[in-house]
């Protein structure tokens, strides 16, 4: 971890309880976590140990019941429901387990829809597909997700998250829907758009391929950070062939 | 560049076509049924506003200063030259005439009907008042012909009298005596109604200046070529006329017609606003439904920054989408239905006879309805207004979505 770099995320005594009928459920113990910039981070653990909802928080979905979250100089906490929306919008991509991508939409649509939403003008087609390309899916470009394959969906969400090059990017599970070949490939893409655009990945996964991939692995247990791992250097990962772009040196 | 969130909303609506079909051909109906109601409203009015004034209103009246809540046949106007003028020189006349009003006995033999007898310009009157426009036996009233009146049929069989008998009318004169004099039925007018039949009876107005010593006139009727332009006529029209006369549209004169009139228009207008009410909840229901199946949708665009007041107007852009095709198919079913009863009319003859009276003005049982461009507004805007009520709820629903929850429970 460069010790140098921003601060992206810092959350101190993070706690989120639900509440479900009369039953207060806690999710998160106490979480204490420092993510700084360019980190390529996984959350790992078992099911229920609260890393959806760390997710959920730090892409500032959902408010903390007590402690502090700050992500991008923004405290969570204060802020209202617009303003994290806005915060989302400006500072955050997101990446899910199904895709969720609109079905209504073409693959360039649905990653022009969000410059739209930031409000980019007559250059947001020329960056949606600059970065569809990134994802080697430019000549895909006009196809509705229902023409696409799972693996092509997911890379298209990632091209959305990225497409407005966000500070931190958030994936939850990204590649439980895809077989190994195709999780390989996703992996290996969103180092390479670390690595090209000095953005910072936080993803959970059960998958211990795409572990490997990880930087820093932090496991969750119980909603508290049991281990917190990060790997000496930066591990080798091949381009796959055809697609992507070739890796540029690291910015960060 | 078409906006995405545009093509997004617009594709929406194509997601579900069963619903979107059913969505459009109900919105389409209601556009339709309101279409041919407005029409048929439009109509009517007209209808009734020419009946109530060819039944002797006219769409304007100029009368003397208080005549409207005395209703006293005895007042006359104080500048009758003026007013006549000032009618004949107002934009869009079609006819005018002048009149004076008695209150009279009309007796033959032992037989006696009281009645308000007309004094009239034998020259203009016909154009307007259709009564006396095509009698059943005789003649209409000559200019200059003294002595003479036309009457109801069933002034005529309560006097048991027939053409060119002689009947006797007493009147209070002028000066407080009594007054009397012999006309002979040159012509004998009827309806169809026995109650107004029963209340005509027109003379020369010569005759009757000199019969009750009233030498002036008492109104001045006129019918414009277009009803709707009453209110400005009359503006107009009061204007120019003398301080002690005032000029009355024929609503005023006939309050309870009038009264009769927005009646029906407003039951009317209350069941096209219920059609109206029906489409907008199966609408609203449609929608709600759509918003529902793609909650999680909403919850993903929330996710990636897209704040409540977007998601709004993008469930009213699908809301007003639908709408435009509603409102165009409703125009394509219900341009030719207009303009159907525009040309044969609605016939009522089966269920009210020929004709009916009301408050003295006599109805024709058949309506025509109104085509015009006035549709494209209406259609649209009672198809996207329509709609977009509709779309409120939804939209509001959609704008509440909380991503977190969503994702959660879509997991």
């Amino acid at each position: 971890m460069n010790e140098n770099a921003e601060k992206i995320v810092v959350a101190r005594g993070l706690t989120k309880t639900f509440h479900v009928g009369k039953l207060d459920v806690p999710a998160l113990r106490g979480v204490d976590l420092v993510i700084r910039e360019g980190e390529f981070l996984a959350l790992v653990g078992p099911s229920g140990s609260g890393k959806t909802t760390l997710l959920n928080l730090v892409g500032a979905l959902d408010r903390p019941t007590s402690g502090e979250l700050t992500v991008v100089g923004a405290r969570v906490a204060e802020l209202s429901k617009r303003e994290r929306a806005e915060l989302r919008l400006r500072s955050l991509g997101f990446v899910f387990q199904a895709y969720n991508l609109v079905p209504v939409l073409t693959a360039l649509e649905n990653v022009e829809f969000v410059l739209e939403l930031r409000g980019m003008g007559s250059e947001r087609r020329a960056r949606a597909l600059e970065a569809l390309d990134e994802l080697g899916l430019k000549d895909l470009a006009d196809r509705r997700p229902a023409e696409l394959s799972g693996g092509q969906q997911q890379r298209v969400a990632v091209a959305r998250a990225v497409a407005a090059r966000p500070k931190l990017v958030l994936a939850d599970e990204p590649t439980a829907n895809l077989d190994g070949e195709n999780a390989e490939v996703l992996m290996h893409l969103m180092r390479d758009l670390r690595e090209q655009h000095g953005m910072t990945f936080v993803f959970s996964t059960h998958d211990p391929r795409v572990v490997a991939h990880a930087l820093r692995v932090v496991t969750l247990v119980d909603g508290r950070v049991a281990r917190d791992e990060e790997k000496p250097g930066e591990a080798p990962h091949e381009i796959v062939p055809g697609i992507g772009k070739a890796p540029e040196p690291p910015r960060v | 560049m078409a906006l995405v969130s545009s093509k997004y909303a617009f594709r929406s609506v194509g997601r579900n076509f069963r619903r979107t079909a059913l969505s459009i051909l109900g919105i389409g109906i209601g556009c339709t049924l309101a279409l041919v109601t407005e029409s048929i409203n439009r109509g009517r009015d007209e209808l009734f506003a020419r009946m109530g004034a060819l039944s002797g209103a006219g769409h304007l009246r100029v009368v003397p200063q208080g005549w409207r809540l005395r209703r006293d046949p005895r007042l006359r106007l104080a500048d009758a030259k003026k007013a006549l003028e000032a009618a004949r020189s107002l934009p869009g006349v079609a006819a005018v005439t002048v009149r004076a009003r008695a209150q009279v006995l009309l007796a033959m033999g032992t037989h006696v009907v009281a009645l308000e007898m007309v004094g009239v310009d034998p020259e203009n009157e016909p154009r307007t008042y259709r009564f006396v426009q095509n009698l059943e036996s005789g003649r209409y009233l000559s200019p200059g012909e003294r002595g003479a009146a036309v009457v109801g049929r069933a002034v005529a069989d309560r006097l048991r009298a027939d053409l060119d008998d002689e009947i006797l009318a007493t009147v209070v004169g002028k000066d407080g005596d009594i007054e009397a004099a012999l006309f002979r039925i040159v012509g004998i007018a009827s309806t169809g109604s026995e109650d107004l039949d029963a209340t005509i009876c027109q003379v020369n107005l010569e005759d009757l200046d000199a019969f009750t010593g009233y030498a002036s006139v008492g109104e001045v009727a006129i019918i414009l070529e277009d009803w709707r332009e009453t209110e400005s006529a009359r503006a107009q029209l009061a204007a120019r006329i003398a301080p002690g006369d005032e000029a009355l549209t024929w609503g005023e004169i006939a309050p309870d017609f009038q009264g009769h009139m927005e009646q029906d228009k407003a039951a009317s207008r209350f069941i096209g606003f219920f059609i109206i009410v029906i489409v907008l909840l199966g609408v609203a229901s449609a929608q709600l439904a759509a918003v529902l199946e793609r909650r999680r949708e909403f919850a993903v665009l929330s996710a990636l920054g897209m704040q409540a007041s977007h998601m709004v107007r993008l469930v009213l852009q699908e809301g007003l989408t639908l709408g435009l095709l509603g409102g165009g198919l409703g125009f394509a079913l219900g341009a030719p239905l207009v303009w159907h009863i525009a040309r044969a009319g609605l016939d009522f003859r089966e269920y009210m006879g020929t004709s009916y009276a009301f408050q003295g003005v006599f109805i024709e049982p058949i309506i025509y309805g109104d085509f015009g461009v006035w549709m494209i507004p209406y259609v649209l805007f009672i198809a996207l207004g329509a709609t977009l009520a509709a779309s409120l709820y939804p939209a509001w629903f959609a704008a509440r979505t909380d991503p977190a929850v969503a994702l959660r429970v879509a997991q």
